[in-house]
């Protein structure tokens, strides 16, 4: 198969599942209802059906979608900024950051909604950013600027901030039940609310990225080159980085901490469609806003009680993430 | 938007001479995408929040005059006459809703919620930190009756969808147990059989007060909760007030917390005239017991050696509803079986 036509195919498989994943999404739920139910509301709409469906179910699978697109958008970022593929949103340490700011606003008590986030939200959002911004300025101290250092104290930064959270959970063991919505994410208080505070961030950081595109792939053959080619390489790793900690520090605003999305989907896409950045970035958004649609349904559909997402997508993403390592080979 | 990029590009390419040309491409779509970025956001803003207008709740009529605010401090419309269908989203505040005689109106439970054990058949919405909302919404309620336990997001994801959710505060002490019923009852409307349950829980506990009035003598309690590891009642908890009332002392009452990890060694240390074990049944009450007094070192506490380790109903020991006098005048019948002439 051409390249093309699997971009045909993956395009046209991708989209396909992406309306089949919201259609279900709108009939399956804990309260029973049919595709006739569905229909008769669509005719006839009445308040209870138009909570369940719309307020309810729509706004949690298109914030599920938002927020897939916007991991696996900014997982393929960093994949091509580091070029490593092991990098994700945990390797800057956004997620790490933003979950120890949500923890310790659910330890203090921290409730009060503000910008469209919740405390906990607002306060995980700016750790996150937070966090990136203190590894970037610490990366750049020492003269020149070095991918490794930047690698380096990201991770360990994360280390840092897991360990705080840890810390906080343990002195605070009463708010541990809270605290593992942000830890392991969820959609469950997914409304229409947050949906209008991240989507226009979202798609602003798909355009600009598609329209930096060409800069990434000059990237991938060195920081020299892509000079030489022509790239203004500082600035354009500035915006990639920006991007890629803001889709990741609005997703943990509204879900949670949701591991595995950044880092399998983007390998998966590049699979099927090869390695250009401006259809992969597209790609990439697609699949994982579908991918995390998908295991949404799981998460409130395979038991009575909802499961936390964060556990659905490394059960599913790390044995995928386990069989591209070893197809490698 | 092309008069605005010129001079944008035109000032990149003078700092930057070499890759002026890249620089255009670079500068202008993130200058511009500020600019867009503030343009898309206003939605977020002036999104309606219709969380008392909109589509509000239509099946019950608040009485117009008769507004009153709920424990988090915001105004809750009282409903002319009592709710048909409750959502109760606490343990405690079932049990009262059944004391109050609202039994049949309660239309939905968590999970944890078993007694009466008439709550078994009613459908469950959940946990109390993951109760389910479409579930709530799908029972229709027209009171949903929640507890600052409850993540207030999730109060406030239900409020958002237009159903009238009162929210309580439970209480730190005894003394808020009948408030907290008085309060039930006038959002339920049941305000005459509220303080009379209400006023019949006063009386056992000043009853009880008053049998253990001067020249007390007051044990040194250890309460343990059955389970893994010495889990014990710090002083914020009400477990702590009970003991206090019942006429002892509670080892663990300096403790910061409301529940907390005790030590084996702190434990013979304060040597504890009584311990009381909170459990679920009598097998786990005994199997707690000898658990205890395996542990290397407590047999010559002086609770073991007096024999003195009772049993407590952790079911309602755990809940701040009416069961609580029960349990207190249990208490304090076991530390002072003098004064109350050996009733238990």
């Amino acid at each position: 198969m051409t390249r093309k036509a699997g971009r045909r195919v993956f395009w046209a498989v991708s989209l396909f599942l992406c309306l089949a994943g919201f259609l279900i999404s709108l009939l399956t739920g804990p309260v029973r209802t049919t595709p006739g139910d569905f229909l008769r509301f669509v005719q006839n709409p009445d308040r209870v059906h138009s909570a369940i469906f719309v307020d309810l179910r729509l706004s949690r699978a298109v914030l599920a979608f938002l927020v897939g697109a916007a991991l696996a958008l900014s997982g393929a970022i960093l994949q091509g900024y580091f070029r490593n593929p092991m990098a994700d949103p945990f390797v800057v340490g956004v997620s790490s950051g933003a979950s120890l700011g949500a923890v310790l606003a659910t330890a203090l008590g921290f409730e009060a909604a503000a910008f469209g986030f919740s405390g906990p939200g607002l306060l995980a959002f700016i750790s996150g950013l937070g966090i990136v911004s203190l590894v970037y300025a610490l990366s750049l101290r020492r003269g020149g600027f070095k991918l490794e250092t930047i690698l380096l104290t990201g991770i360990a930064a994360g280390a840092l901030a897991s360990a705080l959270t840890s810390f906080f959970l343990f002195m605070r063991s009463d708010s541990y039940d809270q605290a593992v919505f942000w830890l392991l994410g969820s959609f469950q208080l997914a409304e229409w609310g947050q949906v209008a505070t991240i989507a226009p961030w979202i798609v602003l950081c798909l355009l600009a990225s598609v329209w930096l595109a060409r800069d990434m792939d000059l990237l991938a053959l060195g920081d020299e080159t892509a000079q030489a080619l022509g790239s203004p390489v500082r600035r354009v790793r500035k915006v990639f980085l920006a991007m890629s900690a803001l889709l990741a520090a609005l997703s943990v605003a509204v879900s949670g901490v949701i591991g595995f999305v950044g880092l399998v989907v983007p390998h998966w896409v590049r699979l099927l469609i090869g390695p250009s950045h401006r259809s992969l970035f597209v790609s990439s958004a697609l699949a994982g806003g579908t991918f995390l649609l998908y295991c949404d349904l799981l998460a409130r559909n395979l038991l009575p009680a909802e499961l936390p997402i964060g556990v659905i997508t490394a059960a599913v993403g790390a044995p995928f993430f386990l069989y591209l390592l070893h197809k490698k080979r | 938007m092309s008069p605005e990029k010129r001079p944008t590009a035109r000032r990149a390419s003078r700092r930057g001479p070499a890759n002026g040309d890249m620089h255009r491409r670079v500068v202008s779509p993130f200058l511009s995408g500020i600019v867009l970025a503030l343009l898309l956001l206003a939605p977020a803003y002036l999104l309606p929040e219709n969380e008392e207008g909109g589509h509000g709740p239509r099946e019950y009529v608040p009485h117009p005059a008769q507004v009153i605010t709920d424990d988090l401090g915001r105004p809750f419309p009282l409903p002319a006459a009592t709710p048909e269908r409750i959502v109760s989203m606490a343990p405690n505040v079932t049990e009262i809703l059944f004391a109050l005689g609202l039994g049949d109106r309660v239309v939905g439970v968590t999970r944890f919620c078993d007694y009466p054990p008439e709550t078994r058949s009613i459908p469950k919405i959940g946990g109390l930190v993951d109760p389910n909302i479409e579930i709530i919404q799908s029972l229709e309620p027209d009171l949903v009756i929640a507890f600052r336990g409850n993540p207030l997001r999730l109060v406030d994801r239900i409020r958002k969808l237009g159903l009238p959710v009162f929210v309580l505060d439970i209480g730190e002490g005894l003394e808020a147990l009948s408030p907290l019923i008085e309060r039930i009852g006038r959002v339920t409307r049941t305000e005459r059989r509220a303080a009379g349950v209400a006023g019949l829980l006063r009386g056992r506990l000043e009853a009880s007060d008053a049998a253990l009035r001067d020249g007390l003598s007051k044990p040194k309690v250890f309460v343990l909760l059955y389970g893994q590891g010495l889990w014990t009642c710090g002083g914020q908890s009400y477990v702590n007030d009970l003991i206090g009332r019942a006429g002892g002392t509670n080892v663990a009452s300096l403790l910061p917390k409301k529940w907390a990890l005790y030590k084996r060694e702190q434990i013979i240390k304060d040597d504890p005239d009584v311990v009381f074990i909170l459990a679920r049944t009598v097998g786990d009450f005994t199997s707690g017991r000898d658990r205890l007094l395996r542990m290397p070192g407590i047999e010559g506490v002086a609770a073991a050696r007096s024999g003195r380790i009772f049993e407590l109903d952790e079911n309602a020991a755990s809940r701040f509803g009416p069961r609580l006098v029960d349990v207190l005048e249990r208490m304090a019948a076991l530390l002072h079986p003098d004064r109350f002439g050996g009733r238990r």
